[in-house]
């Protein structure tokens, strides 16, 4: 700054701020000022006023980090951990009980029941712990603590787990009410609980595979619990089944018995009401507790009557007997040669202890004759063999409320040769599961209308399903199934009082290289009472092997039949059959057929028992390796 | 604090005198909050450093203490030695930053640091108050000496300090330097076209860095929208705030440092909000606020533009230092990593933070027409 000399004195001097009044240089009006001074006076003046605006920059910027400060503190604080929340929310008193209740319930999965209200599957409340390892603060002593309480835990895996970056992981599932409270009492922050259920089948076995079973998340993984996934998570009712675990029971108890005795590797048994499909039991062996599924080996979890397809055998005969009568074209009295093997292609037809001579109708059922079955089947011809097993659901899946249901091995109608349609009247060439047997057997039985097959309770009970056969040969049959059982190789099957009627069946396995020779499916297909029928009972034993007792064999009539019988004489009171021997006079002349026109009369029952014993010394003394025959 | 008579003329003695004593106490303030804050978070970092504890605060506690004398020490020089200072820094601070490329240690995909016995250098830190300053005296002497091209130069270092920390890469220190080196420009009187053409070119470098760095657009989309990515941080911080309140959570009594990785540094705030509360961190943010503003407002008096220039620099590289910090953890800004200046925990950047404050004390001594009075 440059004062000029020559100017005058100043009138009003101004003072330069921040001097003290005295001795301060005065400022003059006018002054002299260099042109590059005055730019740069100037420019400070233009950066005075930019800083000005500078500083309200900043003014702005920090009055921002204020207000949102007050927000984010007083104004709309943020509540800690709210993606927790909706976890955590069971576990808050809720605010109206009516909703909350109801929302509980909703949540559970209905009960499953048997037909009187037996409890089968239940679910328990229960609770999962789990963590969010950013919110432990302290992982390797969370994971001590933990494992005091929880010590199937491993510690260095819980450890690595809680230091992950995860924010969500499961520790333990389903722990109990004792061991939820230790380790709330942990007080470990970022441990968490949810509410869950477990399900418990407090039958254990009883049923295992019917009721199959659920994940860990609740989600119903096999058999009812899978089939009924919708309705047992939805309706909170008890879904109630037709099972009954007493007669469920029964039957394993005695397919246990004998599949022990006989050292099968697995057994089946079905008992079916014949008027209403509803099946009552359905056990298959070996099975496994249904509470510890995830231990359980593939064949425990294998369910015989529905998913396994067996040949039939000679339970089959039934059905070809059936489907000649029904249609007519073959008489109760014709014959059928039986004398001859039959040679067809590179097969032989052959008879187990075959009488060798032609047999009629009744005898061809009751000394179970393959040539008889065979010639029978080959008068009805293929195409009316096939549209008769269609009709008896043989070539379709049985419709039973149960995934696991399997669809029969059938050969396609394009490659049915006359072998086939011959085999197939002994019940070979074709494989269907026990189940299908048992409908097969129930249709015949009650008076020709077909049920179908289900597991849930029905409150009909009245027959329901299609007619598949005249009433007089449904009547008839009920004949030939009771002189199986009194003339034939089921005798081990009766039941004073209970007139059980039915076909044994026992048919060589099918290996990878034919048939195995001395591996069977002894099965023995039943109803009774045979003179007003209710129940279909079925008993099969796969693989059973002959003991001193059977004399060396393991045929159906040895070791399922009496199974069957046994189970009837268990079941019968419990169903509120009781034994009528009073009229058994009656009965039996009811329901008598002879086994050839005019030449026995209905045999007192000690004389069947003498006469039962007399074939059986027969057949011991004849042995097992005189046939090559896979039908017996 | 010992009377010093006004007439007292040896170098402390001056200096009392001149310095500007409520910048000094505001600083000293800040600095006390550096120790609460270290006291309160240090179990969670100890341990997460995998240090004792003891020795975690002790030396802590030596850095704030050289922090504090730093500012006092470089408060002490005059605006000529401050410049001398500045250039040495500048020069140093340029060299070791571009070591970092050769020597330095990869932390979270970024080679920023050097490791040093003791503490973790990151040069870049150093590098922004002796740049602010080698600028101002670049662009005053750029107006004073005709055909030094000083203009040219700054833009030409400006640009070499760029490419660096661009390579490093390190685009939040580069944006905090281009804005002061740009906030330095505007005050030097660049016309308003320029500054038009400079806001146009933050705003594009901007936009190129969030199309260039996928860490960026990971960032700005995560504040944009926080349901598309991982915003557990800031999640977490705002939860901290709330769950401070008005008075806060008490000290030790928060869990926010338990959870977050940065607390101690980045998410400073959020624990300060969460054990003292609201009010607590108004006395910081009000702190801030009163050094920044007043060290700009009292270049309104100040006659040599260098002065104004470099001060003016240093405050708004400090100002924005702390907002940016603040701002993030109150999820006002995209998340950057920027300490607090004191106040977080940290060697580097409490010296550099240091370095920076001691420079504008000195420069905004009172002085009588370039001598210190």
């Amino acid at each position: 700054m440059t004062i000029d000399p020559e100017s005058e004195p100043p009138q009003s001097p101004t003072t330069r701020r921040g001097t003290p009044r005295h001795g301060s240089v005065p400022l003059m009006e006018t002054v002299w000022v260099t042109a590059p001074d005055l730019n740069r006076r100037a420019a400070l003046e233009r950066t005075r006023s930019r800083l000005v605006l500078a500083a309200g920059g900043f003014m702005f910027l920090f009055v921002a980090v204020l207000l949102k400060l007050v927000d984010a503190t007083i104004i709309q604080p943020l509540p800690a951990h709210q993606p927790e929340r909706h976890a955590a929310q069971p576990f808050s008193p809720p605010a109206d009980e009516q909703p909350a209740q109801k929302a509980l319930q909703h949540e559970q999965r209905a009960m499953i029941t048997d037909r009187n209200g037996e409890i089968l599957a239940i679910s328990l409340p229960t609770a999962s712990v789990y963590a969010n390892p950013r919110e432990v603060a302290d992982a390797a002593e969370a994971a001590h603590k933990l494992k005091q309480v929880l010590p199937r835990l491993d510690e260095q895996t819980v450890r690595a787990r809680l230091s992950s970056e995860k924010q969500f992981i499961y520790l333990a599932r389903q722990i109990t009410p004792g061991e939820q409270l230790a380790i709330n009492r942990l007080g470990i922050p970022g441990i968490y609980f949810e509410q869950t259920e477990k399900r418990r089948y407090p039958m254990g076995r009883v049923a295992a595979q019917i009721l199959g079973g659920v994940d860990v998340d609740g989600h119903g993984i096999a058999g009812v619990e899978r089939f009924f996934e919708k309705r047992l998570h939805d309706d909170p009712s008890p879904l109630r089944l037709a099972l009954d675990v007493r007669v469920q029971a029964v039957v394993r108890d005695e397919l246990s018995r004998a599949m022990q005795e006989f050292g099968a590797i697995g057994a089946c048994g079905i008992v079916m009401d014949v008027r209403t499909g509803e099946v009552l039991a359905m056990v298959s062996l070996p099975d496994y507790d249904a509470n510890k599924e995830g231990e359980a080996e593939a064949d425990a979890r294998f369910n015989r009557a529905v998913t396994g397809m067996y040949e039939p055998g000679s339970t089959f005969k039934l059905q070809t007997a059936s489907m000649a009568l029904d249609s007519g074209l073959v008489h109760i009295w014709n014959q059928f040669d039986a004398s001859h093997n039959i040679h067809i292609g590179r097969f032989t037809i052959s008879d187990f202890e075959g009488k060798h001579r032609w047999l009629y109708l009744p005898e061809v059922l009751a000394y179970s004759s393959n040539l008889g079955a065979a010639h029978i089947a080959q008068t009805m011809g293929a195409e009316r063999q096939r549209a008769w097993l269609r009709s008896m659901g043989m070539l379709a899946r049985t419709g039973i409320e149960l995934p696991e249901q399997g669809l029969p091995i059938v050969p396609p109608a394009a490659n049915w040769r006359d072998v086939v349609t011959l085999t197939v009247g002994f019940g070979h060439g074709i494989a269907v599961s026990p189940l299908h047997v048992v409908r097969g057997t129930a249709a015949i039985a009650n008076g020709g209308i077909l049920p179908r097959p289900t597991i849930v309770d029905k409150d009909e009970e009245s027959p329901q399903g299609t007619r598949v056969m005249q009433q007089s040969t449904s009547d008839t049959m009920r004949k030939l199934m009771r002189l199986v059982v009194t003339n034939g190789y089921g005798k081990s099957a009766e039941v004073p009082g209970y007139y059980p009627g039915g076909k044994t069946g026992t048919a060589e396995k099918v290996g990878h290289h034919g048939y195995k020779k001395h591996a069977n499916v002894a099965a023995f297909t039943s109803v009774f009472p045979m003179n007003a029928p209710r129940y279909a009972v079925y008993m099969m034993l796969d693989e059973p092997h002959a003991t001193a007792a059977t004399h060396g064999y393991a045929t159906a009539g040895w070791v399922a039949a009496p199974a069957a019988g046994r189970v009837i004489a268990r079941i019968g009171p419990m169903l509120g059959l009781l034994p009528d021997l009073t009229d058994k006079a009656a009965i039996d002349a009811s329901l008598y057929i002879p086994l050839r026109p005019g030449r026995e009369r209905a045999p007192a029952a000690p004389v069947a028992s003498a006469n039962f014993r007399r074939e059986a010394a027969l057949r011991m003394t004849a042995g097992p390796a005189t046939s090559h025959d896979p039908a017996r | 604090m010992p009377v010093l008579s006004r007439n007292d003329s040896s170098v402390l003695g001056r200096w009392w005198w001149t310095v500007d004593r409520w910048t000094l106490f505001s600083v000293a303030a800040l600095i006390g909050f550096g120790y609460v804050m270290m006291l309160a978070a240090s179990p969670a970092v100890a341990e997460r450093i995998g240090q004792s504890r003891d020795i975690f605060i002790l030396k802590q506690v030596v850095f704030l203490a050289i922090a504090g004398l730093l500012v006092i020490g470089v408060s002490l020089l005059t605006p000529r030695g401050i410049r001398r200072v500045a250039l040495a820094g500048c020069t140093i601070a340029l060299a070791m930053t571009a070591a970092t490329m050769l020597v330095g240690v990869e932390i979270k995909g970024a080679r920023r640091w050097i490791a040093l016995p003791g503490l973790s250098l990151q040069p870049s830190e150093f590098l922004k108050p002796c740049f602010a300053v080698v600028a101002a005296w670049l662009i005053n002497e750029g107006r004073r000496t005709p055909r030094f091209p000083g203009m040219p130069i700054a833009c030409g270092l400006f640009a070499l300090i760029a490419v660096v920390l661009k390579s490093q890469p390190d685009i939040g220190m580069l944006a905090v330097i281009a804005a002061v080196f740009f906030a330095q420009l505007y005050l030097a009187g660049l016309n308003l076209f320029l500054v038009g053409m400079g806001v146009l070119g933050l705003g594009s470098a901007a936009g190129a860095a969030y199309l260039l760095f996928p860490h960026v657009r990971s960032r700005v989309e995560r504040f944009l929208d926080p349901s598309t990515g991982d915003s557990y941080q800031v999640r977490t911080a705002l939860e901290a705030f709330g769950n401070g309140g008005l008075l806060g959570r008490g000290p030790g009594e928060g869990h926010v440092k338990d959870i977050l990785p940065d607390a101690h540094a980045d998410f400073v705030f959020a624990v300060a909000g969460e054990e003292f509360g609201m009010l607590v961190c108004l006395i910081i943010l009000g702190i801030f606020a009163f050094i920044v503003i007043r060290a700009l407002l009292r270049q309104l008096q100040e006659q040599d533009l260098f002065i104004v220039l470099a001060s003016s620099g240093l405050a708004v590289g400090f100002g924005l230092q702390a907002f940016v910090n603040m701002g993030s953890s109150l999820h006002l800004i995209p998340t950057k990593g920027m300490t607090l200046p004191f106040v977080s925990y940290g060697g580097s950047s409490a010296l550099a933070v240091a370095l920076g404050i001691g420079m504008l004390l000195a420069l905004t001594r009172r002085r009588n027409h370039g001598d210190l009075v």
